[in-house]
């Protein structure tokens, strides 16, 4: 092999290399543009925010936006809602998802594959569906208008019992059996020996659930039928947009998206092991 | 001890069946009832009167209400094509560049590309809404850099449907891209070595080795992204409110509009049947066809 030839067999995966990194950090860049500019716009006075041609970065960063946000929608409330909306949706598809996961993991019992097939099957239902019915049905127990309206529906879900009877099947019956011996109950078993032997998969679920409630939209407006009391993040953030429709608003609603999207961004960075790990899991045993 | 953990099993599954019985399966069999009734959504479920197949006749038929819900049924079809044709080859793509060893960094690019999964429907939207304006938006700005012309995106009736598209697959496609890479992992490394002593190539080895393997994961993909992309309700709602011209009202938009502004019960529970009976079908289809490809 001559010099030549030797340096260009070294020379082509280099090439290859530099066409990798460039192609990843072309899609890098494209898919955090979004919410970078989002970030940037909500940094903007008014007057930079109408600019034509688009100012990239603001000159004089201010933080004037966010300050407005709290004067246009109740910012505190709408965060508390949400965070009460997601969490105790997220206890509750907890707590069902793993009592009924368990069942259909460690149970045999006669129709075990037909109820599973059936609750499954409302996994791919979309939500418009069984929107007006549901509205009604939740009017009718005089739950309209409230946060418990929102969340009481939301209590179980398919997907949780999927997810979690795929993980504890992996739990050894000797495990169980052997505390079984011991006299402890059911309950307790699932709790005690169970829930430890999952708990990344139920920090998964858990963050799922979390995100998805927190993010939710179509189902608390249709609830909620105009209380704004009890509004979500997600929907006051919809009423900053008619907000002075027309006039200088971009910085102050780019202020609210970012508000609203930083709770559940934050809580994917620090956790976002679990999800990959779940969704990995989730996609190969299934 | 079977029986006693019988009444176990009850225990564990109250819950949830309740629940899911009550919440979903009973709204669900609602829906199916009333799409043979007249019904306004204002009354009561009793003031319901039998019309047989009448409402999937209207929903059908030549009057506006039959218009208006096959260009609705035409442009969910459309977005969820759409979305579906982007999504699954984008997926592989990065997903490839996520789970190759040869450039460090696949696993920031992970991080990246699934955060903006994270991101609220309601705030891609208002964001993109921004990105997409014709004058003060950075999009129209980028595009005269490389000399093509500003693009209306949202305001025209050409390309809403589109840019709603593709502001669905930036948010969708890291999801996807985490499921490829599921798949990747499973592909053994002694197919690719075997194939590069036989000497096969790159572009080989991807259309025999990599593209047949992730077959299954690609239906898993396809699936729930059509599952996902029938539910597009946000951008509509909050930007183009269905138009320019009805060319975004899609189905999840325009149910929600006949049964809350318009009260027709019974019409927006045949257009809710249909849209169950497409997505069984087209499930159905996709299951077919990934089986016969099996069975080659």
């Amino acid at each position: 092999m001559s010099a030549a030839t030797r340096s260009l067999a070294r020379k082509r995966p280099s090439g290859r290399k530099a066409l990798l990194a460039t192609a990843m950090l072309l899609v890098a860049v494209a898919s955090a543009f979004p919410l970078a500019w989002m970030m940037l716009s909500s940094l903007k006075t008014p007057a930079e925010t109408m600019q034509v041609p688009p100012v990239w970065i603001p000159h004089t960063p201010t933080l004037e936006a966010y300050g407005k946000v709290a004067g246009v929608i109740n910012l505190g409330r709408s965060m508390w809602n949400s965070l009460v909306i997601a969490s105790v949706t997220t206890a509750g598809i907890l707590v069902t998802s793993m009592m009924a996961g368990y069942a259909f993991a460690k149970y045999s019992f006669p129709g075990r594959s037909l109820l599973f097939s059936l609750l499954i099957a409302t996994m791919f239902l979309p939500p418009i569906v069984t929107l007006i019915p549901l509205y009604r049905m939740v009017g009718s127990i005089g739950l309209n208008a409230s946060l418990a309206g929102i969340i009481v529906p939301n209590l179980a879900n398919a997907f949780g019992i999927f997810l979690m009877r795929q993980f504890i099947a992996g739990v050894p019956d000797e495990l169980i059996d052997a505390a079984r011996m011991d006299g402890a109950s059911e309950l307790l078993i699932l709790y005690k020996i169970v829930a430890p032997s999952v708990a990344p998969a139920i920090a998964a679920l858990a963050l799922f659930a979390f995100v998805y409630h927190w993010n939710s939209y179509l189902w608390p407006l249709t609830v909620l039928q105009g209380n704004a009391d009890a509004y979500p993040i997600v929907i006051s953030l919809s009423r900053l947009l008619s907000y002075n429709r027309g006039a200088v608003n971009t910085s102050l609603v780019m202020a609210g998206a970012t508000l609203a999207v930083l709770p559940p961004l934050v809580l994917f960075v620090f956790l976002q092991r679990f999800f990959v790990d779940s969704i990995v899991g989730s996609a190969i045993k299934g | 001890m079977a029986k006693a953990f019988r009444a176990s099993a009850g225990i564990m599954l109250a819950p949830a069946v309740t629940l899911i019985g009550v919440f979903v399966l009973l709204p669900m069999l609602l829906t199916v009832w009333l799409s043979f009734q007249d019904w306004s959504t204002q009354t009561p479920f009793s003031e319901a009167s039998f019309v047989g197949l009448g409402n999937f006749r209207e929903i059908f038929g030549p009057t506006s209400v039959g218009r208006d819900f096959k260009t609705a049924l035409l442009n969910t079809t459309i977005y969820t094509a759409l979305s579906v044709a982007l999504i699954l080859p984008l997926s592989v793509v990065f997903g490839l560049l996520v789970h190759q060893r040869e450039v460090a960094g696949g696993t920031a690019l992970r991080t990246v590309l699934f955060s903006t999964y994270m991101v609220p429907m309601i705030a891609v939207a208002l964001v993109w809404s921004k990105l997409y304006s014709p004058s003060e938006g950075p999009f129209n700005q980028l595009l005269g850099l490389v000399g093509i012309g500003p693009q209306p995106w949202l305001s025209s009736p050409r390309s809403a449907l589109i840019s709603i598209v593709l502001l669905n697959v930036w948010q969708q496609v890291g999801y996807f891209t985490v499921l490829a890479i599921a798949g990747l992992t499973q592909i053994p490394g002694s197919l690719y070595e075997a194939a590069t002593l036989d000497g096969a190539n790159g572009r080989e080895q991807f259309r025999f080795i990599t593209l047949p393997l992730l077959r299954r994961t690609l239906l898993f993909s396809a699936v729930i992204a059509i599952i996902n992309a029938v539910q597009v309700f946000e951008p509509v709602a909050l930007i183009t409110q269905g138009g320019p011209v009805g060319s975004t009202n899609v189905l999840t938009y325009h149910i929600r509009r006949v049964g809350i502004e318009r009260a027709q019960g019974g019409l927006r529970s045949a257009m809710a049947v249909m849209l169950m009976v497409s997505l069984i079908v087209c499930v159905s289809a996709l299951f077919a066809f990934v089986n016969r490809k099996d069975s080659e």
